[in-house]
């Protein structure tokens, strides 16, 4: 019987998908609410969303088999508006090109970008709304199965959600501080929302993993395999400590000490929330435990 | 028309596999390829052990969760009732496999398409019965029209109380078990 029909492609896509996502957000927040001192902030997530994304895309088409060999039947993608993936290719095949003429438009690269820098605000407005659409249906794609019990709760898509916020936010400092490390002192104004959504990350995957552990005896399986089980040392260092606990320290520490932080401590923190938000999903789509039927 | 179905009564199952065998002789599959598979488990308490087998294969969902999800709607329901794959617009994205409760379905590398069983309809449309069912020396299927009161499927059916297996997942599964 085939358990787990999905792997590491899958995984990397949601990671990324989410990444992309979230810098694109981070990107958008930035350039609206301080485009004085965030600009480097705005033009790093508005570069990273594009690829991000696509290259994520790249992941889900790969892991396809007649339809990676026969690629013409990817055409039948959007045969069904019932299915998750269909919504998923809409969303997506809107998303990825909004993006990239979105980081055209911002940062005047080509022709382009340079007619759309008036359209600037609609970009923000309709890509921003398919970004939180793709962060979302990365969780939604695999809540609403019940062919994995573990993964049928509406916490899904929330908790999803929050680590694509605090992993593209991660990204878009990151991208920032290879522009400009002289930006990386500004910076500590944006730890608050690694604080924000780390937190809100921490109290969803808290609820997820005990609600699962009494929801069924098929999600207790998988929730008991994360904090006891196979993947316990994974889910402890990976994700709970080195991927929430260590950035919420250092990003609290960067938040209070204004620039005092060394740069180092602080694009660590960054790639720490990423290594957290690649193994939360990792954890997830591994632990797939199924319906126990007789 | 006819609504065909299955009802395999686990107490008479002695775990020899013919059913699998037959199965991937009749649809051509790898060694390391099936439709049918044998779940084994023990109960009762010493000294009155039981060892059942009870055989598993696709449901055919009348709310077919797999067919709910693919996206490029490869999945249909034939007019017997039967869920089938289109293998010409299936791509290969397994989602169907994450959706399948019972986890029956199966990806065929060498066509890159997921396919299961398909209850041998090439077999049933000329009068046959499915390759599991015929092979079986104990006779543990029971195949015919639950849609028909005096087959014997249904009267199987209403005589054991057969049921589905998870019933409480609603997707109402036309293969149904006894199973003591």
């Amino acid at each position: 019987m085939v358990e787990n029909a999905w792997g590491w492609l899958i995984v990397t896509y949601l990671f990324l998908a989410g990444a992309g996502a979230g810098a694109f957000v981070a990107a958008v927040a930035c350039d609206l609410l301080a485009p004085d001192w965030s600009k480097t902030l705005a033009q790093a997530g508005s570069l990273a969303a594009g690829p991000l994304v696509a290259v994520g895309t790249v992941c889900l088409v790969l892991d396809l088999e007649a339809g990676l060999w026969q690629p013409w039947r990817q055409i039948y993608l959007v045969s069904n508006l019932s299915s998750g993936i269909t919504w998923g290719v809409i969303v997506l095949s809107l998303f990825i090109p909004v993006a990239f003429l979105y980081a055209a438009a911002l940062n005047e690269i080509t022709a382009v970008g340079r007619y759309l820098k008036k359209y600037v605000w609609h970009l923000e407005v309709v890509g921003s709304l398919l970004a939180v659409s793709t962060a979302a249906y990365t969780g939604i794609l695999i809540a609403v199965v019940n062919g994995v019990p573990f993964w049928n709760t509406p916490l899904m898509p929330v908790l999803f959600m929050a680590s694509a916020m605090s992993t593209g936010l991660a990204v878009a400092m990151i991208g920032a501080a290879i522009i400009d490390i002289t930006t990386i002192r500004t910076l500590s104004n944006f730890a608050l929302g690694h604080i924000i959504f780390l937190a809100v990350e921490a109290l969803v995957l808290i609820l997820f993993v005990f609600m699962s552990l009494t929801r069924s005896v098929e999600a207790a399986i998988s929730a008991n395999m994360l904090i006891s089980g196979v993947l316990s040392p994974y889910f402890w260092v990976l994700v709970v400590i080195l991927g929430i606990l260590v950035p919420f320290a250092l990003s609290f520490v960067e938040y209070y000490e204004y620039g005092a932080m060394p740069k180092y401590l602080v694009v660590g923190a960054d790639l720490l929330v990423l290594v957290g938000g690649m193994s939360l999903r990792a954890l997830i789509i591994l632990s797939a435990s199924p319906p126990q039927v007789v | 028309m006819s609504r065909y179905g299955l009802a395999i009564d686990t107490t008479k199952c002695i775990g020899c596999h013919a059913c699998q065998v037959a199965c991937q002789n009749q649809n051509g599959l790898d060694v390391n390829q099936q439709f049918n598979w044998i779940l084994e488990r023990e109960r009762g308490k010493s000294p009155s052990f039981d060892h059942e087998f009870i055989p598993v294969q696709c449901n055919h969902c009348e709310s077919a969760p797999c067919q709910r999800v693919c996206p490029t709607a490869a999945i249909y329901t034939t007019p017997e009732g039967i869920v089938s794959v289109h293998p010409e617009r299936c791509v290969g994205c397994k989602y169907c496999i994450e959706a399948c409760p019972y986890k029956v379905r199966t990806v065929d590398h060498h066509r890159g398409i997921v396919t299961k069983c398909w209850l041998c309809i090439d077999l049933v449309r000329n009068g046959g019965e499915p390759a599991c069912v015929t092979t079986c020396p104990n006779q543990v299927r029971v195949f015919g029209d639950l849609d028909d009161p005096q087959s014997r499927l249904s009267e199987f059916i209403a005589e054991h109380r057969a049921q589905p297996l998870r019933a409480d997942l609603n997707t109402r599964p036309r293969i149904y078990y006894k199973r003591s």
